[in-house]
């Protein structure tokens, strides 16, 4: 009975891992494999050279730090960002309405507004990226600077100054992610019996002390597992950087990240290099959701 | 320690056309143990959370030690409350849970501190002070939502149903010291629950709810000896009173072949043709055939040991009616027999057959 039990779930998990293995763990393997060779992605055969191509990444290719510099920059910057934006809406959404009486009531028209923060969501990245382009665009024609022009102020550069390129993009990953993580908290704050919050009210709590004290702690969860997602977002961030910015990763690398130079050395040829930032990439990845899940652990709370 | 009125104080939720509750008048005394109880959907929970703030006052007004609060937010009221679920914060250890509103109140550590553990050895809560909320039991945690109000030393004290989630053991023992607590606190107590035999045993007064209108506050005494309503009647005591509306006759009430005798100006005051009259289960005897008791044919006996219940009907004036008897357990009846039942003395209540309100 025991030994046909086993057959029959290995029956339902053969495919798809054996689906898993062939597309995910083959490739990885591949990459790891590439990344210590020459290899040209031509008939002509890898050549092995074992940690060249990590020495000279380390070494000789600026890009590379700048890349790496630009997605550690994304990552402290865009889930704070994200997460606090989400948690202020899904505050006034839930909880931010009237204060006497229904202690747990939205702000008027949150069913609406709700609404309207998931509709990013919906857009592909790279239909985004292109709405962005012409929101941002340098001329008149773009739509903030052309309003900008009526008003008599001077035009910014969005995606063309290299010092705030990042940050349009960076801005424009926020406003994608914003929605769907107003929902999340959301979802978590109706979750809060109102018994809590009408608690907190009667020992004295003031809205800002709710927030503080009984909210975020409660949603200290749903914050954790945002957090995790936000974090290995800002580590590819390719299909915006490809559509959005001025030659792919431009104007000067100013807005290049990894995945992005992973494509432009394989568009060089150079299939070795690229394969060893990915394999970078994969090691980055992995350490920090390692290291978040450790730092933010903390028992799981049942009411 | 505060007096609390309610001056007509109304409750209407937006699309009923009902109140919830309907120009409630009720003064409860310093120091009092007042209970609030009726029926689920009677209202009584949402008179307290119009004490505590917790909801709107649409018309009328409540006033703690002669102060007006109808409009102030919770907080301004110095109110504490213990609420059905306990609503303690599960991200706080039990310390914390008591000594979060203290810390709001930027009261200084050394008083926090004293206060917590003084409320702590009160309810037994010493040993469990770091623990979390879920690593209570549900008894330890009704403790711990007792104390979070204890600490707070707050006006009036407030508990919606606090022993509705406990076992019927645990109850009936966190009953009694709920009471004694009370007792020695001295402060002003509101309780609401839906369970008679709670609200009989801890309150001073008991104020009997039905469809958002007060029916009777009084001392349970006499809301079991005095019945302000066949409602009051029939819900105060258990098994609950035989009521029965029947014909009225020159002198008494005619239940079949028995007769109830009344007074003449019980006669006059329930005006033409017919009349309540209610006996509680325990307020007759079963007597033999020959002293003119009602025959009843026995349905069920329930044998709690010291006392047996008899179930059975009997018709009365071409209707068959259900009676309930309280008689001894060693002497109960078997199913299928006839017995005859009498009511005891004087014990008997008497209502209008129309309003159903109490005749003297």
């Amino acid at each position: 009975m025991r030994h046909g039990k086993y057959r029959f779930v290995a029956g339902f998990l053969a495919l798809p891992v054996l689906l898993y293995v062939f597309y995910v763990w083959v490739p990885f393997g591949y990459s790891f494999y590439f990344s210590l060779t020459r290899y040209r992605g031509t008939d002509v055969p890898p050549v092995f050279v074992g940690l060249d191509n990590f020495t000279t990444l380390f070494t000789d290719t600026p890009e590379f730090w700048k890349a790496l510099t630009h997605n550690g920059v994304i990552l402290l910057i865009m889930p704070l960002v994200t997460i606090v934006i989400a948690l202020i809406f899904a505050f006034f959404l839930n909880v931010g309405g009237k204060a006497k009486g229904g202690v747990t009531s939205g702000v008027r028209g949150s069913k609406f507004y709700r609404l309207v923060f998931f509709f990013p969501q919906l857009l592909a990245l790279p239909i985004v990226a292109v709405l962005f382009q012409s929101i941002y665009r340098p001329d008149d024609s773009g739509l903030i600077n052309g309003a900008l022009n009526k008003l008599g102020l001077p035009k910014i550069g969005f995606l063309i100054d290299t010092n705030i390129a990042l940050l349009s993009i960076i801005a424009v990953m926020v406003w994608q992610a914003v929605g769907f993580y107003v929902v999340l908290f959301s979802a978590g704050m109706s979750s809060i019996p109102k018994e809590i919050y009408e608690a907190a009210d009667l020992d004295g709590a003031s809205r800002w002390t709710m927030f503080y004290k009984v909210t975020l702690p409660l949603l200290w969860d749903n914050i954790q597992v945002g957090w995790v997602y936000l974090g290995i977002a800002a580590f590819d961030v390719f299909a915006l950087v490809d559509v959005l910015s001025v030659n792919r990763g431009g104007p000067s690398f100013s807005t290049t990240v990894l995945s992005m130079e992973v494509v432009n050395k394989i568009g060089a040829g150079n299939y070795g290099m690229a394969s060893a930032m990915g394999v970078m990439l994969f090691f980055c990845t992995l350490t920090f959701a390692a290291i978040s899940l450790r730092v933010t652990k903390r028992e799981s709370i049942e009411y | 320690m505060a007096t609390v009125s309610y001056k007509g104080a109304t409750r209407r939720y937006p699309g009923t056309t009902r109140n919830a509750v309907d120009k409630l008048d009720l003064e409860i005394g310093d120091g009092e143990f007042l209970v609030l109880v009726g029926p689920s959907g009677c209202g009584k929970s949402t008179s307290l959370r119009m004490l505590a703030g917790l909801e709107d006052v649409d018309e009328g007004a409540i006033l703690i030690e002669g102060k007006d609060v109808t409009n102030l937010p919770p907080k301004d009221r110095d109110i504490a409350m213990v609420f059905q679920n306990y609503a303690l914060y599960p991200h706080m250890t039990v310390y914390e849970n008591m000594a979060f509103a203290l810390k709001l109140r930027k009261t200084s550590k050394d008083e926090i501190d004293r206060r917590v553990k003084e409320a702590a050895k009160l309810l037994q809560l010493e040993e469990y002070l770091s623990r979390k909320p879920k690593a209570l039991s549900g008894g330890q945690r009704q403790r711990v939502a007792m104390g979070r109000a204890i600490v707070r030393e707050p006006q009036v004290f407030l508990m919606d149903e606090p022993l509705s989630n406990l076992d019927a053991k645990l109850r009936v023992q966190t009953r009694s010291q709920i009471a004694s607590l009370q007792k020695n606190l001295g402060i002003t107590t509101v309780y609401v629950t839906h369970d008679q035999v709670e609200a009989m045993t801890m309150g001073h007064r008991v104020a009997v709810m039905l469809d958002g209108v007060l029916q009777q506050v009084d001392t349970p005494r006499n809301l079991y000896d005095s019945p302000a309503n066949v409602f009051v009647a029939g819900f105060i005591g258990s098994p609950a009173m035989n009521i029965k509306t029947v014909t009225l006759g020159a002198d008494g009430a005619r239940f079949g072949s028995m007769l109830m005798p009344l007074t003449r100006e019980q006669v006059t005051a329930a005006g033409d043709g017919k009349v309540t009259v209610g006996f509680r289960p325990e307020d007759t005897d079963l007597v033999a055939p020959s002293e003119g008791g009602l025959p009843i044919v026995v349905d069920l006996v329930e044998e709690l040991g010291s006392d047996a219940y008899v179930y059975g009907h009997a018709d009365v004036n071409g209707e068959q009616e259900r009676f309930t008897v309280r008689t001894d357990g060693r002497s109960a009846p078997s199913l299928g027999d006839t017995v005859y039942v009498k009511p005891r003395g004087a014990h008997h209540h008497v209502f209008h057959a129309e309003t159903g309100v109490r005749i003297a």
